[in-house]
């Protein structure tokens, strides 16, 4: 016990003697001596000091508050999600009934459900908005290829847990959004209908489908993102932010001199391994902690809020339970399923599986192929017409499906 | 040794594999139980001719666990001296269709696919008629017509 009271023998390292005032030397006090027994054995301050302390672009840092919302909105997702477990009955017989429960006998049941729903609809506007901005500053060029493809894999996984989350309820929307979505498969070429018949269990949308759907969205697809976060973080600290064309201006009429006087005074992860000189150390950095990490947290904070406000006012809906025997309803995707659905609209009779999987399988390949496509090393937006053109057509093209597709089913 | 630990780890690898792999594919050999039951509401024998008229079935789905019975939709359309036992299954998204009489069709809610009368495809996207269950007519000591559906449809879609 007494080895650590006297400060001369701790070895501390003056930059982590003030780590945010959580372990200034001499080491007194029972608080400063449990943390440097723990530090001894885990090296959880050397941990935490390369976490907070390492070297993000000054300028713009509230255009890079996106992909750390995105994370805290997830982090939302898990949490509700584990709580809503806590009640839910993953059977046809009961699931809607525990759903009832939950509403009416459960506190702050309907709220938990109506975050968990409002956070998904939080993170597919965020996760968009994320890509946007990483596409416009060019962060996907060499060498972070595999952050952007790593990027859309996880965007890909997000649309498949709200495509499953929503089968879930047993409802009649998710009975009738199971039903369509288990059915789009079937129109692969040769193993279609296989494939149609694994995820429902048999012929029909029935209790096989139920709970093989509860197994993706509770376990699989979970573990699939948690494993593509991680490599996602991973590659985001061995890389460095790259920020944007403005943290990369040269201001004097020595260029070169200049980015090598960059590169010699750099800051870890700078420079960045891979990359063309002039784009491997933003002009000037600051500490993510404690500047980006205050904004990352009022970015995180005004989304939470909002979620959290919409999840008890606006809530999730219920409608009544799942009947295939109905007449009158009228099955609506959600929001971001709205192009897609209408692309169903325009692909008649034989022409289904192209129009499903043909297009859907371009679009995906060009977003996953993207750092690839574009080789023009310029990161300026001004100068890159000949993909951002093209872009801006495939994203306006979605969304006029979409609208496309409200006019349809609502009539406005 | 490095070879070994190879072979080790590829074996543990196949062992689990054959019944995981097994396991998960299950429902592509498992046969559906066929099961017959008799579309509610009494006899067909006063449903007008021209009219499709909804009925309802309580049908089990035959595969998986136990699991209750499932009121299906049987569309009972005589035409022309036909007798069909269409359900409200749209051989496109599988939505659920209606008898639209402003428009004398089948219309689907979801893409707007359209089925005349005798479930041929006339409009939309849909790819093939409107599917029947599988259905035979049952008379009763009184003479009256029952009809009767598996629980499985005519056509493949």
């Amino acid at each position: 016990m007494s080895d650590h009271t006297a400060g001369p023998e701790v070895p501390v390292p003056a930059e982590q003697g003030d780590f945010i005032g959580l372990v200034p030397a001499p080491i007194v006090g029972p608080f400063r001596r449990s943390w440097a027994w723990f530090d001894d054995r885990t090296g959880i301050t050397g941990l935490l000091y390369k976490g907070l302390y390492e070297a993000v672009p000054k300028r713009g840092g509230w255009a890079y508050t996106l992909g750390s919302a995105t994370l805290v909105v997830i982090i939302v997702q898990f949490f509700t999600g584990i709580f809503l477990l806590l009640d839910y009955v993953p059977s046809v017989t009961n699931a809607y009934s525990s759903l009832l429960y939950l509403r009416t006998d459960d506190l702050f049941g309907d709220w938990i459900r109506g975050i968990h729903l409002w956070g998904a609809y939080v993170l597919m506007l965020l996760i968009g908005v994320h890509a946007l901005r990483t596409f416009i500053s060019a962060s996907y060029k060499k060498p972070r290829e595999l952050n952007w493809i790593s990027g859309v894999m996880l965007f890909f996984l997000v649309l498949a847990m709200a495509i499953t989350g929503a089968m879930l309820p047993w409802d009649q929307a998710a009975y009738w959004t199971a039903t369509v979505v288990t059915n789009i498969p079937h129109y692969l070429p040769v193993i279609g209908n296989g494939v149609r018949t694994l995820w429902r269990g048999g012929d029909f949308v029935g209790p096989v489908t139920l709970t093989r759907t509860f197994a993706l969205h509770i376990w699989v697809l979970p573990a699939l993102l948690l494993g593509l976060i991680g490599g996602h973080l991973y590659l985001l600290r061995r890389h460095g932010e790259f920020g944007s064309w403005v943290n990369y201006r040269t201001t004097t009429d020595n260029p070169s001199g200049e980015i090598a006087e960059r590169i010699r005074h750099a800051e870890p992860p700078y420079p960045t391994r891979g990359s063309e000189p002039l784009y491997s150390v933003p002009s000037e950095t600051v500490d993510f902690f404690p500047d980006q990490l205050f904004k990352d947290t009022v970015v995180s904070l005004v989304l939470v809020v909002f979620i959290f406000v919409m999840g008890l006012i606006s809530g999730a809906p219920l409608d009544g339970p799942a009947n295939p025997a109905t007449l009158t309803y009228v099955p609506t995707p959600e929001w971001f399923y709205l192009p897609l659905d209408q692309l169903l609209v325009f692909f008649p009779t034989q022409l289904v599986g192209l129009g499903v999987f043909v297009i859907v399988g371009i679009g995906a390949t060009l977003m996953l192929a993207l750092p690839f496509i574009d080789r023009n090393p310029d990161r300026h937006p001004i100068r890159r017409p000949d993909v951002l053109v093209p872009a801006f057509f495939f994203i306006g093209t979605v969304i006029y499906l979409a609208l496309l597709g409200v006019n349809r089913l609502y009539n406005l | 040794m490095v070879r070994g630990t190879g072979a080790m780890a590829g074996l543990i690898t196949a062992m689990l594999s054959v019944p995981a792999v097994g396991f998960l594919l299950s429902p592509l050999w498992a046969s559906t139980k066929e099961i017959w039951v008799t579309v509610q509401g009494g006899p067909i024998d006063d449903i007008p001719e021209g009219l499709p008229t909804a009925r309802i079935a309580s049908v089990p789905i035959g595969s998986g666990p136990p699991a209750p019975a499932v009121n299906r939709i049987v569309y009972v359309t005589k035409y022309q001296g036909k007798l069909y036992a269409f359900s409200n299954i749209c051989s496109h998204m599988q939505c659920d269709v209606h008898w639209e009489p402003s428009l004398s069709l089948f219309e689907c809610p979801c893409h707007g696919g359209l089925y005349a009368i005798t479930g041929r495809n006339v409009g939309g996207p849909p790819p093939q008629p409107l599917p029947q269950w599988v259905h035979r007519v049952q008379v009763d000591a009184q003479g009256r017509h029952h009809l009767q559906i598996a629980n499985r449809l005519e056509e493949q879609i």
